[in-house]
């Protein structure tokens, strides 16, 4: 009997211990998951990135992923709309001193910068960083080359390295020289491409196998077009670099092309995040709007939607027709055309652009009832009724759409419209080519960084080229001509100053209606259930900052 | 003709081709008089009566209204709010017109080729019988789709006659180009045989010229082959206007065709299935009625057959 009382008082003592610990155990597993947010997310995305190598990488898909995980000298602050686009110092302890009358970036490195591996980071990673992204043919590398003294002789051959870039490794000290003034090119360090790799990586493509660099995250488990992962940077606490957060869960990425399954996955809550880039099908959003309406937001995005018109061919060269076109646009209906996700707009620079103008559309408001009869009479007037109008689009929903509703447009104002469709990885090939007279068609342009000056280039008269022309509407305007030599060479961190300036700019372009703007695009946030959905940042430039995820 | 009539399930099917055929002529009545739209005209933030109540013809999503069963909007709307009703009897008619044009080419072509080949023999033969297998090794969707898309842009310019890009003609052409081996290589295998009967020999014996052999001797005796190519080719024409038109290499935009009807409404599944059903449905009645009637004109005309007007 005693010796089964024993027994009995160890089970309960064992047994009470046990309990103790398996509810200590589940308390402390349910407190890291919860009240810390970690975990792991599935992130889905529609297409996969060009590549995770950050010298090569110039898609968003990319760039949503590496720059998490190459910070550069410089880098945008995490936040949401404009404040997102605000440059923070990066690795440089602040942002740089201009000198030589904006042709000299002088920078100091952190101290005791280490990489995702535990190395340390040297200010010559930069020169590295910089030459590797030519050497590899970054998409984006004109912005280098044409801007870095040393960078066009380095990428022909003529040079072993940029005279343009001087490091000291000692002191930490960065000074890039520049050929001209040139406003932007903060905005161009802030590429994941500018990201500082370690100085022995090697100069070729490392897309399935990422280097190692210095971010909240490093890229890990690369599965070519289907998956890879971002994991947490254990070194990353060490950095504590103002304005960057550590990430609060670690990423998967999966590639899921069909966008009605990439949609259905978030929606039943078997993956986290869609990917902003992607459509969800018109007959899906409906279902989202009612039944996921408190994960789901349209976020606006710094990118707008165009006809161009092209004032060196008929009829498009004579102002009274481009006017037509401006005032019987149906804004609402091409809003509809892209499933809702079009904010309807008159101005060429897109909201959320420094620059923006604040004030009314010359030619009625986007939300406002075409006036087709004034845009009649205005073809009338200017004796263009029956000129034959070729409207060029892409064959991918909605472009297609939108010019379908176009070209119905400028026939009911009294052009004789017809379409030229081209398969899109084609398209602007095609449009570019001077020798094809295109008169008008579909644009789209998304910003490459958030400067005004970006935008500009496709009214420039100095893009205009017989192939690969990017100013489509051929506007050589003396009036932009002079503001933007005035305004290009302002250092991005001085933006604010000429804001003002900016918007009257273009306001003047909207008056002479040198493209018939229609809209900015929006975005879908959407997520899963298990996200903090007001937690998340989605940036202005980047996109869903992966940084800002939170498990509930 | 009697046989042919004979067999019920022909006539009604050759009956449903006529009436599809003119109902898609009478496109033009019926958008003028009926539903009051043109084909490419859009009504996109319009709204329509439905049930007593004002609908969106699109939504702010951007899904269009199915079918009303009225005058305006019949079968419903596409995503620009354009009346599919109006639109599908146009399309037919682009596709049924693409169709006899293409069918008219591929047969010209084949009949002037293959016989040619045939009869000639040797180095024409040769030649030709090449030219044939070349055209005959590439995929017909693909070889149609790499014309089509090669010639969407800059149109077709022979010096004698130039076609136009947007033009239905285009599409015709391709298509005439792309099938005619398929017919052109039974027809130089039948006017191989021809040429060693004794009737051809009796001919040329009697100093007839070749080319009169050939249209006189040869060409009557192709004529039940050709005849039951003719409507095969056409049910061949509509499905790769079809397909040519769903990749973009076919009917261009705005016009509407069949093919295209499918491609704008499929990434609108299954919200408004109606936009795939309708084109897809009047597609495979179409086809189905073209060949059903080809299979009883074979049957018509071979002796043979044991099946004939048993349907």
């Amino acid at each position: 009997m005693g010796g089964h009382k024993v027994h009995g008082v160890l089970r309960a003592a064992i047994a009470g211990s046990l309990a103790i610990v398996l509810v200590m155990g589940i308390a402390a597993c349910g407190s890291s998951s919860t009240s810390s947010g970690t975990g792991t997310a599935t992130v889905l995305m529609g297409t996969p990135p060009d590549s995770l190598d950050p010298g090569l990488g110039a898609t968003t898909q990319s760039y949503e992923a590496t720059w998490l995980a190459y910070t550069g000298l410089v880098t945008y602050a995490h936040a949401e709309g404009e404040a997102g686009t605000k440059l923070i110092a990066g690795l440089a302890q602040t942002l740089p001193t201009v000198t030589n009358g904006g042709k000299t970036y002088t920078f100091t490195l952190r101290k005791g910068l280490v990489y995702s591996n535990g190395a340390p980071v040297k200010a010559s990673d930069f020169t590295h960083a910089i030459e590797r992204a030519i050497k590899l043919g970054w998409t984006n590398k004109s912005f280098l080359t044409e801007n870095i003294v040393g960078a066009e002789a380095f990428d022909s051959g003529k040079a072993s390295s940029i005279s343009g870039i001087l490091t000291n490794n000692a002191t930490g000290k960065i000074a890039i020289q520049l050929v001209a003034p040139y406003g932007p090119f903060l905005n161009v360090l802030a590429f994941p491409a500018a990201g500082l790799v370690p100085g022995g990586t090697p100069m070729k493509s490392l897309a399935n196998e990422p280097p190692p660099g210095v971010g909240p995250y490093e890229i890990q488990s690369v599965v070519p077009n289907k998956s890879f992962a971002m994991v947490r940077n254990p070194h990353w606490s060490e950095e504590a670099i103002p304005g960057i957060p550590a990430g609060h869960v670690n990423v998967n990425v999966k590639i899921v092309s069909n966008n009605q399954t990439e949609a259905e996955q978030v929606l039943d809550n078997s993956a986290d995040v869609f990917d902003y880039n992607d459509t969800i099908p018109p007959t899906l959003l409906t279902q989202v709007e009612s039944q996921a309406k408190e994960r789901y937001a349209k976020e606006p995005t710094v990118s707008g939607e165009y006809f161009f018109l092209n004032t060196k061919e008929a009829p498009f060269s004579n102002p009274l027709a481009r006017e037509a076109v401006t005032y019987a646009l149906n804004r609402q209906a091409l809003q509809r055309l892209d499933s809702g996700m079009l904010d309807p707009a008159c101005f060429f620079l897109p909201a959320g652009m420094p620059g923006h103008p604040s004030g009314k559309c010359p030619y009625g408001e986007p939300t406002a009832e075409p006036n087709i009869a004034k845009a009649k009479e205005l073809v009338r007037q200017a004796g263009l009724q029956g000129t034959p109008v070729t409207v060029w689009g892409g064959s991918r929903a909605p472009h297609k759409e939108f010019v379908d509703y176009y070209a119905s447009m400028l026939n009911a104002i009294g052009f004789k419209a017809s379409e030229k469709i081209v398969a899109d990885a084609q398209y602007y090939q095609t449009i570019g080519n001077i020798s094809n007279k295109v008169q008008t068609g579909w644009l789209s342009y998304s910003q490459d960084f958030p400067n005004p000056i970006d935008f500009y280039q496709l009214l420039d008269a100095k893009s205009i080229s017989p192939q690969e022309n990017h100013n489509q509407s051929q506007v050589d305007d003396p009036h932009i001509q002079s503001e933007l030599a005035a305004l290009g060479p302002v250092p991005s961190s001085q933006l604010s100053t000429v804001v003002g300036r900016w918007q009257a700019l273009d306001e003047y372009t909207a008056k002479k209606a040198y493209m018939a703007v229609f809209g900015y695009d929006e975005v879908p946030k959407f997520f899963s259930n298990k996200i903090n959905f007001k937690a998340a940042v989605f940036h202005p430039v980047y996109g869903n900052d992966w940084s800002t995820l939170e498990l509930k | 003709m009697r046989t042919l009539l004979r067999n019920r399930v022909a006539s009604a099917f050759a009956a449903l081709f006529v009436a599809i055929v003119v109902l898609c002529l009478l496109a033009p009545v019926y958008a003028k008089d009926i539903a009051h739209t043109g084909p490419n005209t859009n009504h996109i933030t319009e709204t329509v009566s439905v049930g007593g109540k004002r609908v969106d013809v699109v939504s702010p999503q951007g899904v269009p209204i199915g079918p009303t069963w009225k005058a305006r909007f019949l079968l419903g709307a596409d995503s620009n709010g354009r009346d599919v009703a109006v639109r599908l009897l146009y399309g037919g008619r682009n596709s049924l017109e693409i169709a006899a044009i293409a069918t008219l080419i591929t047969m010209l072509l084949a009949i002037v080729l293959g016989t040619l080949a045939g009869y000639t023999r040797g180095l024409t033969d040769g030649v030709l019988s090449r030219l044939f297998d070349l055209v005959w090794a590439y995929p017909a969707v693909l070889l149609g789709v790499a014309l089509g898309v090669a010639l969407a842009v800059g149109g077709l310019d022979l010096g004698l006659f130039t076609l136009h890009s947007g033009s239905l003609l285009l599409p015709a052409f391709v298509i005439g180009i792309v099938c005619f081996p398929y017919v052109a290589k039974p027809l130089r295998a039948e006017a191989l045989s021809l040429r060693e009967r004794e009737f051809v020999d009796a001919a040329r014996a009697m100093g007839v010229s070749p080319a009169r052999v050939m249209v006189e001797e040869i060409l009557p005796n192709l004529a039940s082959t050709i005849v039951v190519f003719v409507p095969l080719m056409v049910a061949n024409a509509i499905l790769l206007e079809a397909a040519l038109s769903y990749l973009g290499a076919g009917v261009q935009s705005p016009n509407p065709s069949w093919g295209t009807m499918l491609a704008d409404g499929i990434r609108l599944i299954p919200g408004a299935i109606h936009l795939v059903l309708v084109p897809g449905l009047m597609l495979v009645l179409c086809v189905l009625s073209v060949n059903v009637c080809a299979d009883a004109v074979r049957d018509a005309l071979d002796p043979k057959s044991t099946v004939r007007g048993r349907l």
